[in-house]
C-alpha cells in the first residue's frame, strides 16, 4: 500500500512537472504480419481476423493458451446419447457492448444466421451440421445436429464462433462487419483500412477487474523489417510472426524478449500415391528415410521447429508418438533398389507458398534426395498457381502434382479437422486437400466412426489406429511442426500466441 | 483553350473505355479462382459454390462483362471479394494519404531538383556540377526500399526523432516523403541540367548576352523558360507514376494507401478492386498529361491549341 502510496505521489509530481495526465492511459500496440479482412468473424476465412475479433467478440466456449477448451458465455452443457442434441446454460448477468443482454437469443439468432445459406457467409461450411438452435429458457439453449459430430463443442469453441448481439444485428445487417458489437472486454472504436483496427476497454465487461490495459491497437505491418523497427522504436509492444533471419537480432536488444512458442502447425510432403513411382509404399518410405529432418530445421526454419513425431502435431489431443522417422540414406538407396528404382528417379516437387522460407525448405529436400538419385524439379507455386494446378485438379488420375510441400494447422484444434481434410479420401482435390491422393478405407473408416461416437476411449482407440496406418502407409515425408516465433517489449505481458496462430490476451497488461 | 480542354475531356472517354475492356480480360486471365481464394483453407465444394454465386462468378464471362460495365457507367463498381465494401469507399479511402503523400514528395522534390539542375548547368563541368550530379546519380540509383530502411533505422531506431508507420500528423511523412522523393529530385535535377545546357547554347542566349543584359536575368528568364518544356514533361510523368501509390515505399512504412491496396488485390484475387484501381491510374496519367500541355501554352505562349 505505501508503495503504491509513493508511486502515486511520484506520477502526480512527475505530472505536475511536465503537465502529463498524473494516470498516463495504457495503449498497447500490436502488430502482425497479414492483414484483416473482415470484423465478421463468419465472415473470415483467415485466421487473423477472428484473432483480432476476439478483442470484442466471446463465444460460447473458447480455447485457452495450450488449446485446451474453457467455457466462456457457456456454464455448462448435457450431450444427448445420441450425440444430436446439445443443451447448454448459459452464464447470467453478461451485457453486450450496447447495453441489451445476453441470452438464449442472442445465441439464437447469431446461429440462424450462419447457418441460412442465403447470408453466403464464409464460415457457413463450419456451421451448417446445426439442424436448429432453439431457445429453452432465457439461459438455456439447445442446439440440434443433423448428423452426430463428436467435436461439437470444438466448433462452438473455434475462435469464429461468437455471439453478436441481436438487436445490433436487426439494426446494421450486413453492417455488422463494419460495426461489431460483442461482449468481449473491449469495445470496437475505429477501423481505418490498410492502417490500423483500435479498441477501447469495455467498462461493463463481465470478469471484474479486465481488462487492463485501456486500448489495444492491431496494427497490420507486411514489411518484415519494419515490424522489427517498430518493436525496437516502441511504435508497438508486440510483434508477429518475427522472421527467423531476425531472431538473433532482436534476442540481442534489451527491453524485447524472443519468444518461441509452440504450434499445431505441421510441414510435410504429400506424394501422389496414385501415380508411378509413389504407389510403391517402399519409394515413400525411401523418401522419408532420405530426409535429414534435423538439418531441414537449421536450414529453412534457424533451429525454430522440431522433427514431426507422428501424424498429429505433438501436443494435440488424441496425437500419438510414431517417430520422427530416422535418416538413413543407406537404407532409403535399399529400398529403392528393392522397388525397381536402382538408379533412382526423376519427378517434380512443388511448394505452396512462394517465400523465402519455402524455397529454402524446397531446395534442401531436393538436394537430400538428390543424395538417394531422386532428381526432382522444385517450383515454389504463386497463390493462383496453387489454386490452379493443386487445389482444382479435376479428378486424382489427371492430377499433375506429385510430390508437394504443404502446411496444415487444424483450425478447430482437433484431431478431426487434422486429418479428414487432408488424409480422408473424400478430400481429394478440389473437395478439399487431400494431394497425396491417399486412400485407406481403414483409415476413412476410423476417421468417420469417431466422428460418431461420443466415448472419448473409443474415440482416442479409432484415431490411434488410423494413425499407426497412416505411418505405415507414409503418403506423407512427415517433416516438421513448426515454432511460433513472436517478440514483445518487456513492458507487457500476458500476451500470447496460440498453438494455432491465434492470440490469448485476456491477462494482457503493460507495467 | 477553354474549347481544347473540353475536347480533350470528351476524347479521354473511349480511351477509358478500351483500358477497361483490357483491364477486364487480363483480370480474368490471371491463374487462380477467386471464389476458392476468397472462401478459404477450411472451405468445402458447397462453401465455394456459395461464394461463387454471391461474387457473381458463375455466371458466364461476357454476362459478367456486360454487367460490369453497365454498373460502372452508373458509378457503381461493385463490392471488394475481400473486404465486401463498395470499392468507391475502399479506394477513396485509400486514395488521399497516397495524395498527401505525392504532393509532398512533389513539393521538395521539383523544388531541390530543379535547383541542383540549374546551378550544375550554370557551373557546368566545375565542382558544383559534379557534386550535384553526384547526388543525383546517387539517388536515382539508390532502391527506394533500401533507403527507407536506411532512413528508418537512422532516424527512428537509432536516434528515435521520427516515428515509423502510420500517417496520423506530419511528422509521420518526413521519412516516406523523403524517401519517394529522393528518386524524383534526382531525375529533375538531370533533366533540368541537360536541357538548360542545351538552351544555354542557343544563338538568342548569346544575343541576350550581347545586349548586356545580366547574366542572373539571362539565365531565369530566357533560358529557363525554354528549358522547362521537357522538365515539365517529366514532372508530369513522375506525378502520375506516385499517384499511383509506390508499393515499395508504402510497403516498407506501412502507408494506408493505394498501392498497397493494389498488392492485395492482386494477391487474393480482387477483380473489382483492381478493375478500378487500373482504371483510377489511367484516369490520372490522362489528366496529368492533359494539364501538362495547358502547362505548355502557358510556359510557351508560342504553342496554340485548337
Amino acid at each position: 500500500m505505501k508503495h503504491r502510496l509513493t508511486q502515486l505521489l511520484a506520477a502526480l509530481a512527475l505530472g505536475a512537472a511536465v503537465s502529463l495526465p498524473a494516470l498516463a492511459s495504457k495503449d498497447v500496440v500490436i502488430a502482425i504480419d497479414q492483414n484483416f479482412t473482415t470484423m465478421d468473424p463468419y465472415d473470415a476465412n483467415d485466421t487473423l481476423s477472428p484473432a483480432v475479433a476476439k478483442s470484442f467478440y466471446q463465444g460460447l466456449y473458447g480455447f485457452d493458451r495450450s488449446m485446451k477448451i474453457v467455457p466462456l458465455l457457456a456454464e455448462s452443457h448435457v450431450v444427448s446419447k445420441d450425440g444430436l442434441v446439445y443443451t447448454l446454460k448459459l452464464k447470467r448477468g453478461v451485457k453486450f457492448h450496447d447495453g441489451s443482454d445476453f441470452n438464449a437469443e442472442a445465441v439464437k439468432v447469431t446461429f440462424d444466421r450462419v447457418t441460412n445459406p442465403e447470408n453466403k457467409l464464409k464460415r457457413y461450411n463450419l456451421y451448417k451440421n446445426i439442424a436448429k438452435t432453439e431457445v429453452v429458457d432465457p439461459y438455456t439453449v439447445r442446439f440440434t445436429l443433423k448428423e452426430s459430430f463428436s467435436p461439437f463443442i470444438n466448433t462452438l469453441a473455434h475462435p469464429t464462433g461468437v455471439i453478436i448481439s441481436s438487436v445490433a444485428l436487426a439494426r446494421l445487417g450486413k453492417g455488422i462487419a463494419q460495426s461489431p458489437v460483442g461482449t468481449g472486454p473491449f469495445r470496437f472504436v475505429e477501423w481505418k483500412q490498410g492502417d490500423f483496427v483500435r479498441v477501447e476497454k469495455f467498462a461493463g465487461y463481465w470478469r471484474k477487474g479486465y481488462p487492463k490495459v485501456d486500448t489495444l491497437t492491431w496494427r497490420p505491418v507486411a514489411d518484415n523489417n519494419t515490424r522489427s523497427a517498430i518493436l525496437q522504436t516502441g511504435e508497438a509492444h508486440f510483434i508477429y510472426s518475427v522472421p527467423y533471419e531476425q531472431a538473433e537480432v532482436l534476442k540481442s536488444k534489451p527491453g524485447i524478449e524472443l519468444t518461441a512458442s509452440p504450434s499445431i502447425i505441421h510441414r510435410f510432403m504429400s506424394m501422389n500415391t496414385q501415380q508411378k513411382p509413389f504407389d510403391n509404399v517402399k519409394v515413400r518410405e525411401a523418401i522419408n528415410y532420405a530426409i535429414n529432418k534435423e538439418a531441414l530445421i537449421k536450414v529453412a526454419f534457424s533451429g525454430y521447429a522440431i522433427p514431426a513425431d507422428g501424424v498429429l502435431p505433438r501436443g494435440m489431443e488424441h496425437a500419438l508418438k510414431l517417430g520422427p522417422w530416422p535418416y538413413d540414406p543407406a537404407k532409403a538407396r535399399e529400398l529403392l533398389k528393392e522397388a525397381g528404382y536402382p538408379n533412382g528417379f526423376e519427378s517434380t516437387l512443388w511448394a505452396a507458398v512462394n517465400n523465402t522460407t519455402w524455397v529454402k525448405a524446397i531446395q534442401f529436400l531436393q538436394q537430400q534426395l538428390g543424395q538417394v538419385g531422386i532428381k526432382v524439379q522444385v517450383q515454389a507455386l504463386e497463390t493462383g498457381q496453387r489454386v490452379e494446378k493443386v487445389e482444382s485438379a479435376k479428378d486424382a488420375a489427371s492430377a499433375p502434382v506429385r510430390m508437394y510441400y504443404m502446411g496444415w494447422s487444424s483450425s478447430t484444434g482437433e484431431a478431426d479437422w487434422a486429418m479428414r481434410p487432408i488424409l480422408a479420401s473424400e478430400s481429394f482435390p478440389p473437395r478439399m486437400y487431400n494431394t497425396a491422393y491417399y486412400k485407406n478405407d481403414a483409415v476413412d473408416a476410423d476417421i468417420a466412426k469417431a466422428l460418431n461416437t461420443t466415448s472419448a476411449d473409443e474415440k482416442d482407440k479409432l484415431y490411434a489406429d488410423a494413425q499407426r496406418r497412416i505411418w505405415k502407409d507414409a503418403p506423407w515425408a512427415f517433416l516438421v511442426t513448426e515454432q511460433l516465433l513472436s517478440a514483445r517489449n518487456k513492458k507487457l505481458t500476458g500476451m500470447y500466441v496460440m498453438p494455432d496462430g491465434s492470440f490469448d490476451f485476456n491477462e494482457i497488461e503493460l507495467k | 483553350m477553354t474549347g481544347y480542354i473540353i475536347k480533350r475531356l470528351f476524347g479521354l472517354l473511349p480511351t477509358l473505355l478500351i483500358v477497361a475492356v483490357l483491364v477486364f480480360m487480363f483480370v480474368h486471365l490471371l491463374p487462380g479462382d477467386p471464389a476458392r481464394l476468397a472462401a478459404g483453407p477450411d472451405a468445402d465444394p458447397q462453401t465455394v459454390a456459395l461464394v461463387r454465386q454471391d461474387l457473381g462468378l458463375d455466371r458466364p464471362l461476357p454476362e459478367q462483362f456486360v454487367s460490369f460495365f453497365t454498373r460502372m457507367l452508373h458509378g457503381d463498381f461493385g463490392a471488394s471479394m475481400r473486404t465486401r465494401r463498395p470499392v468507391s469507399t475502399e479506394i477513396a479511402e485509400r486514395f488521399t494519404p497516397t495524395l498527401l503523400l505525392t504532393l509532398s514528395s512533389m513539393g521538395w522534390s521539383v523544388i531541390l531538383g530543379m535547383s541542383l539542375g540549374v546551378v550544375s548547368a550554370v557551373f557546368r563541368n566545375q565542382w558544383p556540377d559534379r557534386v550535384g550530379m553526384a547526388v543525383a546519380v546517387s539517388g536515382i540509383s539508390f532502391p527506394s526500399f533500401a533507403l527507407g530502411m536506411l532512413l528508418m533505422q537512422i532516424f527512428s531506431v537509432q536516434l528515435g526523432w521520427l516515428p515509423t508507420i502510420g500517417a496520423d500528423s506530419w511528422r509521420h511523412y518526413i521519412l516516406p516523403s523523403l524517401t519517394l522523393g529522393a528518386a524524383v529530385a534526382a531525375v529533375m535535377a538531370r533533366f533540368t541540367r541537360a536541357s538548360l545546357v542545351e538552351v544555354m547554347q542557343e544563338d538568342f542566349v548569346r544575343t541576350a548576352r550581347a545586349k548586356g543584359l545580366k547574366e542572373r536575368t539571362v539565365i531565369a528568364k530566357h533560358c529557363l523558360r525554354n528549358a522547362l518544356i521537357p522538365v515539365v514533361t517529366m514532372m508530369g510523368l513522375q506525378f502520375g507514376f506516385l499517384l499511383g501509390g509506390s508499393i515499395v515505399v508504402e510497403v516498407v512504412f506501412n502507408w494506408p494507401g493505394v498501392g498497397r491496396l493494389l498488392v492485395d488485390a492482386v494477391s487474393t484475387r480482387d477483380y473489382p478492386v483492381i478493375q478500378a484501381l487500373v482504371l483510377l491510374f489511367s484516369l490520372e496519367f490522362i489528366l496529368i498529361n492533359l494539364i501538362v500541355d495547358v502547362l505548355y501554352g502557358l510556359i510557351n505562349p508560342t504553342i496554340r491549341y485548337h
